[in-house]
C-alpha cells in the first residue's frame, strides 16, 4: 500500500539515513540502525517532504518530457561557452557521468586552486565520527547546532568522556567550555590532542581555510572539514584529477561573458549573485526537487530517494541509496551523446574509493597524507559591525524556515534603544532591511543570521545597524 | 472462543512456525484475517537484517507470511502509521503500540472497531545502534555474524552463523549501559491485556516450548480473529496446561515488579527541577522530531506546542517544550520513541514521565490501558 525507500538526507554531507514513505503524500520515517545518525534527523531532515515537492521538466516555461528537455539542453550546450556546476548532492555514479559531459568547464564551487595541492585529501575526506567522540580537545570553527546538527550528539558524547570543547565563534555555544572570538584566534591553545572541526564550501574564504589548516599543522592537531552538500566528499574524490573551477572563477567568467550557458546538476544556481545570473543566456537545471525558479530548462529526473547509486559521507563512508531510478544517467547520456550504464559506473566508483562492496557499517581506510607547512595571514575584518551568515541547509536549499530574525546581544539592544518585539534596521551597501531580533549571547559588534536576506557578501558582511 | 480464554497454538505452515518468534501463530492469524477479508490491510515489519526492519501496511498475504519472527532491536511504534487513514486493519502490537493505538482511538484518529490489535508480550526492545556496539564490546562478535537471538532465563542469547550461542545476563548488560532502552526497563505493561488478544512465549511448556505461542483472548474481536485463523486452517490450538498458565502469571508478576523497581530507581525526587530541565533541554535544535514521532499525539501540523513557539523567542525554556510537557502529562505512555529520535540525545521520555508520573498517579489514570476518557478532556462546569 505504500512505497518505502531507504535513503540518505541530502541536507548536508553528514550522511543521515532515513526512510521516505510515499503515502500519497511524502512522509519521513526514522531508520534507527543508520550508523551515521542512529536514525535521528535535524530540523532540515524533518522538513524533507517540503524539499521533495514534485518538479516537472520544462523548456522556457512549457512542460515537456525529460527526454525532450535533455535534447533541448544538449542543443543549447552545443553552442559552447557552457559551464557545468555541481556541488555533489547526487550519486557518485551520476557525478562520474556528469564529469564526462562537463570536460570543458567543471565547477564544484569550491576553491581548490587557492589552496595547497597537498591539502586536497584533508579537505575532501573528514575524520570518522567515532574519532571525534574519542577526542580529548575539540575546537569548533562552526556552529554545530545550526550548521551540522547531527554532530552535536558526537560532541556531547566526547564531552561525557571528558573532552574539552573550545568554540572559535561569534556567540557562546551551550556545548562549549570556552568561547574565543574569531578575531582573537591567536589566543587559541592547541596541542597534539586537539581536533579542529571546520567546514569547507563554495562561500568559504580561502585565507580562513588556510589559517585553520596552518593552525592544525603547527600544533600537530587533527583537522576535519564538514561540508554542506550531500556527497561532496564523493564529488571531490572523483574530481581529484580534473580541472575544477571555483564559485568565484565562475562568477568572473560569466561577468566577462566567456560563459553564456550554465548547466547545474542538483545545484541551486542562485548561489551566484543575481546580477551575474542575469548575464546568462541559458540556465539549465537538472534536478529531482524544485530548487530553482530561474531555469530556462528544467530536466526533472527522479528525486534522490528514488535513485540507485552510491553516496560518500563526510567520514568517507560509502552508502547505498535504496531506489532503483537511473533516469538522471539517461538525461546526461542524451547530453553526452552516449549511453551511461549504471553498473560500469558503479564499478568505477568503487575503484576510485578503493572498496569492493558498499557497506555503510565500515569506514574505508583513506590515506591521510600530511601536508606541508602553510603560511597563513587571514585578513582582519575591518568594518565596525558585521552580519555573520551562518550557512545551514535551509539557506543552501532556499527552503523557508522559521528564522526570519537576527541575533544580537543585550548591550546592542540597549545602546540602540531597541524596543521589545520591535525591529532592527540593517544597512549595507546602499540597501536597507528591517528584521526582528532575538537576544542571544553573541559578541559585541556582531549580528547573526541563519537566513539569507539578500544583502550578504559572503560569511561576513559589513553593516550599519540602527533602530 | 471467547474473551478470557487462553490457548497454546501454532501456525500450520511449517516454515512460518519455524521462523516465528514462538509458534508463528501471530503471523498466520494476521494472514488469515487478510485472506478471509476480516480486514483490508495488515501492518508488519519488513525485515532488512537482524537489526533493521521497516513497518509496512500491506494487503499481500505473502508479505505477511514473510514477516514471522521477533525483532528485539527494532523499537518501532505502529500507532501513527495507521492514524488518520481510516483503515480496516490488523496489526501486531507491543504494550506501547497497543496503548498508543487506544489513545489515538480516544482522539478519533483511529477507529478501534475496525482495528484488530494483536498484542505481543514484551520484555523490552533495544536500540539497534546500541545493540551493534554491545555485540562488539560485550559479546566480541561481529553484528554481521548474528543469525538469531532469544531471551531465556534472564539472559540475552545471540546465535552466530557458525551455530554457536553467546549468552550474557540482561542485568550485566544493563549495568554497562547496554541492553534494553531505558523506557523499556521501567515499562510495566508486560502482557498487553488491553489488546484484543495477547500473544507471547511465556507459559509454553514441555515439548512445545519454543514451538508454540501462548494466547489470551481479551475481547470479542480477539476471539473472532483467532477463530477465523483456526477455521481457515492457518493455525492449530489446544488448551494450555495449568503449569504453563501459572508460570506465565508468575513471570508476568516478576517482570512487572522489576519494572517498578527501575521506575523507583530512575525517578528520584530532586531539588531545583527548573534548572535541571533547562540544562537538559539547552541543546535542543528545534527539529520537532519528538512531536512527529510521539504515538499518542494526534495534533497534526497545527498544534498548541508549535503555534505558541517561535524560533525568534528568547525564553529560557521554549514554549514548545513547556506546552508539550503539560499537554502530554495525561497522555504520555513512556514508549521511548521521543528519546530514540532526539538528534541531540536528550533523555526526553524521562523528562516527559517526570511530568506525567505524579499526575497519572494522582488521577489514577493510565493512558492507553482502557477506554477511560483522558482527565484533561473533561470539562467540569460546576467545579
Ligand atoms: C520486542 C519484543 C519483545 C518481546 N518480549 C517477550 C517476552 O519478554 N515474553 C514473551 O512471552 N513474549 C515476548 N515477545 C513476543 C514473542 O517474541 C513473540 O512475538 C510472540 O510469542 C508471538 O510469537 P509468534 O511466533 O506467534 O509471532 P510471529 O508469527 O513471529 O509474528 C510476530 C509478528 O510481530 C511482528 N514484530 C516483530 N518484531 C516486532 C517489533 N519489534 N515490534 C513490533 N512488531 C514486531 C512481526 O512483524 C510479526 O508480524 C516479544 C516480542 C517483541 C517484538
Ligand atoms: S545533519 Fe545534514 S544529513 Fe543529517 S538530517 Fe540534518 S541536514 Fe540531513
Ligand atoms: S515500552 Fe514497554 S511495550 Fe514498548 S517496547 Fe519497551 S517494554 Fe516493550
Ligand atoms: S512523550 Fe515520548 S514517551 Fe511519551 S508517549 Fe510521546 S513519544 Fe512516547
Ligand atoms: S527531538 Fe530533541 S532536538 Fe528535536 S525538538 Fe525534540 S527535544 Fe528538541
Amino acid at each position: 500500500m505504500s512505497n518505502v525507500y531507504s535513503t540518505i538526507c541530502p541536507g548536508c554531507n553528514f550522511g543521515c539515513g532515513l526512510y521516505i514513505r510515499e503515502n500519497g503524500a511524502i512522509d519521513i520515517d526514522f531508520r534507527k540502525s543508520s550508523p551515521a545518525n542512529a536514525g535521528k534527523l535535524c530540523r532540515f531532515g524533518m522538513n524533507l517532504p517540503k524539499l521533495y515537492a514534485p518538479v516537472k521538466s520544462m523548456i522556457d516555461g512549457k512542460e515537456v518530457t525529460l527526454e525532450d528537455a535533455a535534447k533541448e539542453a544538449a542543443k543549447r550546450i552545443s553552442a559552447g561557452s557552457t559551464a557545468f556546476l555541481s556541488f555533489g548532492n547526487t550519486t557518485c555514479e551520476e557525478l562520474l557521468a556528469f564529469q564526462k559531459v562537463a570536460t570543458s568547464y567543471l565547477c564544484t564551487g569550491v576553491n581548490f586552486d587557492a589552496l595547497p595541492k597537498d591539502t586536497y585529501q584533508t579537505l575532501s575526506v573528514g575524520i570518522p565520527y567515532s574519532e571525534i567522540e574519542a577526542a580529548k580537545h575539540i575546537v569548533l570553527f562552526i556552529d554545530p547546532y545550526e550548521q551540522y546538527p547531527l554532530i552535536v550528539r558526537r560532541l556531547l558524547s566526547a564531552k561525557k568522556k571528558g573532552a574539552k570543547i573550545t568554540a572559535v565563534w561569534w556567540k557562546a555555544l551551550p556545548i562549549a567550555n570556552e568561547t574565543i572570538k574569531p578575531a582573537d584566534v591567536s589566543k587559541l591553545q592547541l596541542s597534539k590532542d586537539s581536533l579542529i572541526i571546520s567546514d569547507f564550501h563554495p562561500m568559504s574564504d580561502a585565507d580562513q581555510v588556510k589559517n585553520v589548516l596552518a593552525l592544525a599543522k603547527n600544533a600537530g592537531a587533527r583537522v576535519t572539514f564538514l561540508k554542506p552538500f550531500a556527497n561532496s566528499t564523493g564529488a571531490y574524490i572523483l574530481s581529484k584529477d580534473a580541472k575544477q573551477k571555483s564559485h568565484g572563477a565562475l562568477v568572473d567568467d560569466i561577468n566577462k561573458g566567456t560563459i553564456k550557458t550554465l548547466f547545474c546538476l542538483e545545484s541551486d544556481p542562485s548561489i551566484l549573485p543575481a546580477e551575474t545570473l542575469a548575464k546568462l543566456t541559458n540556465i539549465i537545471v537538472q534536478s529531482g526537487s524544485a530548487i530553482s525558479d530561474k531555469a530556462n530548462i528544467i530536466i526533472a529526473h527522479e528525486p534522490l530517494y528514488k535513485k540507485k547509486g552510491t553516496l560518500i559521507n563526510n567520514e568517507g563512508r560509502a552508502q547505498a541509496l535504496g531506489g532503483a531510478g537511473t533516469n538522471g544517467l539517461d538525461a546526461l547520456g542524451i547530453m553526452a551523446g552516449a549511453k551511461f550504464e549504471f553498473n560500469a559506473l558503479h564499478e568505477s566508483v568503487k575503484k576510485a574509493i578503493g572498496i569492493s562492496t558498499v557497506d555503510e557499517f565500515t569506514v574505508p581506510k583513506y590515506d591521510r597524507p600530511a601536508y606541508s607547512a602553510i603560511q597563513a595571514a587571514p585578513k582582519p575584518f575591518e568594518a565596525k559591525t558585521a552580519l555573520v551568515s551562518v550557512y545551514n541547509p535551509f539557506m543552501w536549499f532556499n527552503l523557508a524556515d522559521d528564522n526570519d530574525f537576527v541575533e544580537l546581544n543585550l548591550n546592542t539592544v540597549r545602546s540602540l534603544k531597541l524596543l521589545k518585539g520591535g525591529t532592527l534596521k540593517i544597512k549595507s551597501n546602499g540597501s536597507s532591511i528591517e528584521k526582528k531580533f532575538k537576544v542571544a549571547p553573541v559578541q559585541d559588534n556582531v549580528i547573526i543570521s541563519a537566513k539569507k536576506f539578500g544583502i550578504e557578501k559572503g560569511m561576513l558582511t559589513p553593516v550599519e545597524i540602527l533602530r | 472462543m471467547q474473551k478470557g480464554e487462553m490457548y497454546v497454538g501454532w501456525s500450520t505452515k511449517e516454515d512460518v512456525r519455524k521462523r516465528g518468534g514462538s509458534g508463528g501463530l501471530v503471523t498466520s492469524m494476521l494472514a488469515a484475517a487478510l485472506e478471509k477479508k476480516l480486514v483490508d490491510a495488515v501492518v508488519v515489519l519488513k525485515k532488512i537484517n537482524e537489526f533493521e526492519a521497516v513497518p509496512i501496511i500491506t494487503s499481500d498475504v505473502n508479505e505477511v507470511l514473510n514477516s514471522a519472527g521477533s525483532l528485539h532491536s527494532v523499537p518501532s511504534n505502529f500507532a501513527k502509521l495507521i492514524a488518520d487513514r481510516n483503515l480496516k486493519v490488523a496489526l501486531p502490537a507491543k504494550g506501547c503500540d497497543t496503548r498508543a493505538i487506544i489513545e489515538q482511538g480516544k482522539r478519533n484518529a483511529i477507529n478501534l472497531d475496525n482495528t484488530y490489535i494483536v498484542g505481543l508480550n514484551c520484555g523490552g526492545s533495544m536500540h539497534p545502534v546500541v545493540t551493534r556496539e554491545m555485540l562488539e564490546v560485550m559479546y566480541k562478535i561481529k553484528p554481521e555474524d548474528v543469525h538469531g537471538e532469544e531471551i531465556e532465563k534472564g539472559k540475552l542469547i545471540f546465535e552466530t552463523k557458525d551455530g554457536k550461542e553467546h549468552a550474557i545476563t540482561i542485568d550485566e548488560l544493563e549495568e554497562k549501559g547496554y541492553g534494553r532502552r531505558e523506557s523499556c526497563r521501567y515499562c510495566t505493561i508486560k502482557v498487553p491485556n488491553n489488546s484484543d488478544i495477547a500473544c507471547g512465549n511465556w507459559g509454553v511448556t514441555g515439548d512445545l516450548a519454543g514451538k508454540a505461542t501462548f494466547v489470551e483472548i481479551n475481547s470479542d474481536k480477539g476471539a473472532k480473529l483467532l477463530q477465523n485463523a483456526v477455521d481457515a486452517g492457518y493455525v492449530q490450538v489446544q488448551k494450555p496446561d495449568e503449569k504453563g498458565v501459572a508460570m506465565r502469571a508468575k513471570i508476568k508478576g516478576v517482570m512487572e515488579d522489576l519494572g517498578k523497581k527501575w521506575k523507583a530507581k530512575i525517578f528520584v525526587p530532586m531539588d531545583n527541577r527548573l534548572e535541571f530541565f533547562r540544562k537538559e533541554l539547552e541543546n535542543c535544535i528545534d527539529c520537532g522530531a519528538c512531536k512527529t514521532v510521539c504515538p499518542t499525539c494526534s495534533c497534526g501540523e497545527v498544534s498548541k506546542c508549535t503555534e505558541f513557539h517561535m524560533r525568534g523567542d528568547a525564553y529560557k525554556m521554549s514554549m514548545y517544550h513547556l506546552v508539550r510537557f503539560t499537554h502530554l502529562a495525561d497522555a504520555c505512555i513512556g514508549c521511548g520513541q521521543c528519546s530514540d529520535v532526539c538528534p541531540v540525545d536528550i533523555p526526553l521520555t524521562r523528562l516527559y514521565m517526570m511530568f506525567a508520573n505524579p499526575i497519572q498517579e494522582q488521577l489514577k489514570y493510565e493512558p492507553g490501558m482502557d477506554m477511560r476518557k483522558p482527565p484533561y478532556f473533561e470539562v467540569k462546569l460546576n467545579d
